[in-house]
């Protein structure tokens, strides 16, 4: 299974997200917002979450933290990839301690994010 | 004959290609940091390594070498032919016979930035950018300022709060409007690349923008011609966003591939972190290609206080293309280095110059450079700007 949930408001990032991950084989499953994401993570057996902090209506640490605590066990383990935009004071280490596993940067660099996908799952 | 024999813009990461003639920042495609081309096979043809060495000194005596078209959008305040200077005091201590400092200090501004910004700020002008904007732990901010007041361009500019005075107020005495913010350099990239964003403001951001390395470069070049055209066995250099150890490589691969150098040996490169926020030592040991984010970065050289490059792919293969190695130093090294250099050799480092020495003690330990070789440290800036 290569299922990937992409949560994440903005189009063009989920676009070029989109073009990345399928040229490698991956399924994207996307959410536009923080409780849309919630709910496909339920409803949906993925191998891995992409997570934007900076979503519309919940933010990425409540995203992440409803994710662990979900009544789905599965998702205590699945791994999570944060990503923002502002790299604010502190986010990274709020993304982590929020349940998310790796913290990345925007603007995504596609080879980067390739290489972390792929720590994770293999590449389809 | 062409001022420059730019001929196109390559992406570090896909290789796709693009045109020089419109504004670009990074590959929208992969987004990793584009590179500017040259027509080397022109420019062997046109110029020799001789007659650049007879100009007017300054970093745009290599102009063919340089992106700027038009000579008139040169916006030039000194910058480039810092000394490189022979330090036997610090050399007899540590027991190597030819070890030296390249003072970029000697640059206007005071750092080693100069360049990088000429270089940028002038493209800028050539390509019609009428405002432009950067985050900046501390020297870029000045810089960018000065050559932006020069080319009539508005600045703006976000500095963490702690940011060494000097570098506020130069900037704001060149006119850019400063913003101090909570957080660090990566807090004031986000923050500018939003106003970037939302207000139309070119953002030149390190490797955000391909021409900052391009004034980089020009150490490289300036390093080969002192040697004779040969280049030195060492570079130890203070490693924060990287633009100067891609810059140099990629210099040393365009002085072989034109045919200038006498001999071809290329220098193995040391990147030099503080131990507080060291991205790039811990992705080169861990051999992996990409650096982690840093959390809770802090050491007192605010220019290696950077939690991820941009171009942190580049740097990391470009060190093991060296077979380099990359250091870690801790804040209280910094210091008493900064120290030794004063006192041993009359230079008043900036703490990530001084930084480079407490590298090479621990290279030295290790047995990683053998008392002959040629090694050059990297002064970066000037320490007065580092004063309360």
């Amino acid at each position: 299974m290569n299922k990937i949930l992409y949560i994440e408001d903005n189009p063009d990032n989920t676009t070029l997200v989109r073009r990345a991950l399928e040229a490698r084989g991956y399924t994207l499953i996307h959410a536009a917002n923080g409780l849309n994401g919630v709910s496909a993570a339920e409803a949906e057996d993925v191998s891995l979450i992409l997570l934007d902090i900076n979503l519309p209506d919940i933010d990425g640490y409540e995203v992440a933290r409803r994710i662990r605590a979900s009544h789905k066990i599965q998702l205590k383990s699945v791994p999570i990839i944060a990503v923002t935009a502002n790299a604010l004071k502190g986010d990274a280490q709020r993304a982590l301690e929020a349940g998310c596993d790796v913290y990345m940067s925007k603007p995504i660099n596609i080879r980067e994010l390739w290489a972390r996908v792929e720590a994770f799952v293999p590449a389809g | 004959m062409p001022h420059s024999h730019l001929s196109h813009l390559k992406c570090s990461g896909c290789d796709r290609r693009y045109s020089v003639q419109e504004v670009h920042t990074f590959c929208p495609d992969c987004q990793s940091p584009l590179l500017a081309s040259y027509d080397l096979k022109q420019v062997k043809a046109r110029v020799d390594r001789d007659e650049i060495s007879r100009r007017r000194k300054g970093m745009w005596r290599w102009h063919e070498l340089l992106p700027i078209q038009n000579p008139d959008n040169i916006v030039f305040l000194g910058e480039g032919d810092t000394p490189l200077l022979r330090v036997p005091n610090l050399g007899k201590e540590l027991g190597l016979s030819n070890l030296y400092v390249k003072d970029e200090s000697a640059n206007p501004t005071g750092s080693f930035k100069a360049r990088g910004l000429a270089a940028a700020v002038s493209r800028a002008r050539e390509l019609g950018i009428e405002k432009v904007i950067i985050p900046t732990a501390g020297n870029a901010g000045g810089a960018m300022a000065a050559y932006a007041a020069r080319a009539n361009i508005r600045a703006t500019i976000y500095m963490p709060k702690d940011t060494p005075r000097a570098n506020v107020e130069e900037s704001r005495m060149a006119g850019a409007q400063v913003i101090l913010i909570d957080g660090l350099i990566s807090d004031a990239a986000g923050m500018a690349g939003e106003k970037a964003r939302a207000e139309g403001w070119f953002d030149l951001s390190t490797f955000k923008e391909p021409y900052r390395a391009e004034g980089k470069k020009v150490m490289g070049y300036e390093l080969a011609e002192a040697f004779d055209w040969t280049l030195p066995d060492v570079i130890v250099y203070p490693t924060g966003g990287g633009t100067g150890l891609v810059g140099m490589w990629k210099a040393f691969a365009e002085l072989e591939e034109l045919g200038w150098l006498e001999d071809t040996k290329r220098p193995r490169m040391v990147a030099v972190q503080a131990a507080g926020c060291a991205p790039v030592i811990k992705a080169f040991h861990e051999g992996a290609a990409f650096c982690d984010f840093w959390l809770n970065a802090h050491t007192l050289a605010s220019g290696l206080r950077v939690p991820k490059s941009f171009a942190d792919a580049l740097i990391l293969e470009n060190l093991r293309e060296s077979q380099g190695t990359a250091v870690a130093v801790r804040d209280e090294d910094i210091l008493e280095a900064q120290s030794q250099l004063g006192r041993r050799e009359g230079i008043f480092a900036a703490p990530e110059g001084a930084a480079t020495l407490a590298a090479l003690r621990i290279l030295i330990e290790n047995k990683w450079i053998a008392s002959n070789e040629r090694v050059v440290l990297f002064n970066t800036g000037s320490g007065l700007k580092y004063l309360a």
